[in-house]
């Protein structure tokens, strides 16, 4: 499969923004994909793979993240990442 | 639960001082209720309320209200006690028993027991002994260690590396309560204690070395008798589905009681025993008040919240 590369920009819709519980999910889903998934705010740029790098991005409530997936899997793993950022990562 | 006089002889003879001076085959007569009643009340003549189900204590007070009474009167009063089918007499501070309680001993079939103990120890020491005795109890696949007072009790498939696990737990210090069997009791207070079935005690089988004994190779600090549970470790092959922040724990319930439980995906390489050891630190100090992962979440939180984007 040809290696592409999607960048993204997806907003933060929940009421806490990306603190421990979507960061993991995030990482738990990112962790599935073979590709490089990252995460970028700011000028602040970090794998989406990383834990301890979601929570110090700074992902406050209503704000923009710039997500780029490069790799042979990209399209799914932008996809389901869109997906968990527009079900506001399953909470309110 | 009720047990028999004789579970009790059996299981408590040593620790609280016990012998047999009649009755003996009528051990086998059942403590319904598995407590102890002082009998004063009894001997005086008062049966409207007398707990006869119960293990009866003849202390200084019985000995001495019943040398106040006439001859006569004395037999008839312990008669009548007899009569009540108590289970049996445990007589403290190593009194005499009179002609008069060893005859109605064998008339009525009751065990009598004596101990050196005075009464009041006696009977807490007792109480502790019939709590155990009585208590619910189950055996549970898994291997149980004590690290720093924090009771651990690893589980898995067969194979996955409990018992390498604790070996590696025991050279850095640890304590071995059992091996792959655990013995669970659930305590008044609602805690579980767990120890090592009696006969195979602080052995380990390790793949490709077979049978060891663990105070034989380690020294006795490797080994604890029994031990509170703090915290059950699931040993598994890796899923990619394991917890990655511990906010929100997870428990399982052994009879009955919540335990918080781990699952740590198991790789080949990984140091198994590190982790175990951390995570009963961890445990340890939840268990003092301080939650690092759900503390390090409420600041984030407090953070995000904070820099909340409007319109943004």
């Amino acid at each position: 499969m040809a290696e592409e590369t999607l960048v993204k920009k997806l907003k933060v819709l929940n009421e806490y923004g990306i603190h421990a519980r979507p960061a993991a999910l995030l990482v738990k889903a990112a962790g599935k994909y073979e590709c490089d998934i990252f995460m970028e705010k700011d000028g602040n740029k970090v794998s989406c793979k990383s834990i301890m790098g979601l929570m110090t991005i700074e992902g406050f409530p209503g704000c923009t993240m710039t997500v780029t997936t490069s790799g042979s899997d990209a399209k799914k793993a932008m996809d389901e990442i869109e997906e968990l950022f527009l079900n506001k990562f399953g909470e309110d | 639960m009720a047990i028999t006089v004789n579970t009790l002889w059996e299981e408590g003879s040593e620790n609280l001082s016990l012998s047999i001076i009649a009755g003996e085959q009528y051990l086998d007569r059942k403590l319904q209720e598995t407590t102890m009643n002082r009998p004063g009340l009894a001997l005086t003549g008062f049966f409207q309320y007398f707990a006869n189900q119960r293990l009866q204590i003849f202390g200084l007070a019985e000995f001495t209200y019943l040398k106040s009474l006439p001859q006569a009167e004395k037999v008839k009063r312990l008669e009548d006690l007899f009569k009540q089918q108590i289970p049996g007499i445990v007589i403290t501070r190593n009194r005499k028993a009179s002609k008069e309680i060893l005859a109605l001993a064998e008339q009525y079939k009751v065990p009598v027991l004596r101990t050196s103990m005075v009464t009041m120890n006696f009977v807490n020491e007792c109480t502790v002994i019939l709590e155990k005795l009585t208590a619910p109890q189950e055996r549970i696949q898994g291997t149980c260690m004590e690290l720093m007072g924090i009771g651990v009790l690893l589980r898995g498939d067969p194979g996955i590396g409990k018992s390498e696990t604790a070996l590696s737990l025991i050279e850095r210090g640890y304590s071995l309560v059992s091996d792959d069997v655990t013995e669970v009791r659930k305590t008044t207070r609602g805690r579980l204690v767990c120890w090592a079935n009696e006969v195979t005690r602080y052995h380990m089988e390790i793949r490709g070395l077979g049978i060891i004994h663990v105070p034989s190779l380690f020294g006795v600090a490797a080994i604890r008798r029994q031990t509170e549970l703090d915290l059950v470790i699931d040993l598994k092959p890796p899923t990619g589905n394991e917890d990655r922040t511990g906010v929100h724990p997870d428990e399982i319930e052994i009879m009955g009681v919540k335990v918080p439980c781990i699952t740590l995906p198991v790789r080949s390489g990984r140091d198994m025993a590190n982790i175990v050891e951390v995570a009963a630190l961890n445990q340890k100090l939840k268990e003092l008040g301080h939650d690092a992962a759900k503390e390090l979440d409420d600041k984030i939180i407090n953070r995000l919240t904070k820099g909340r984007v409007r319109n943004g």
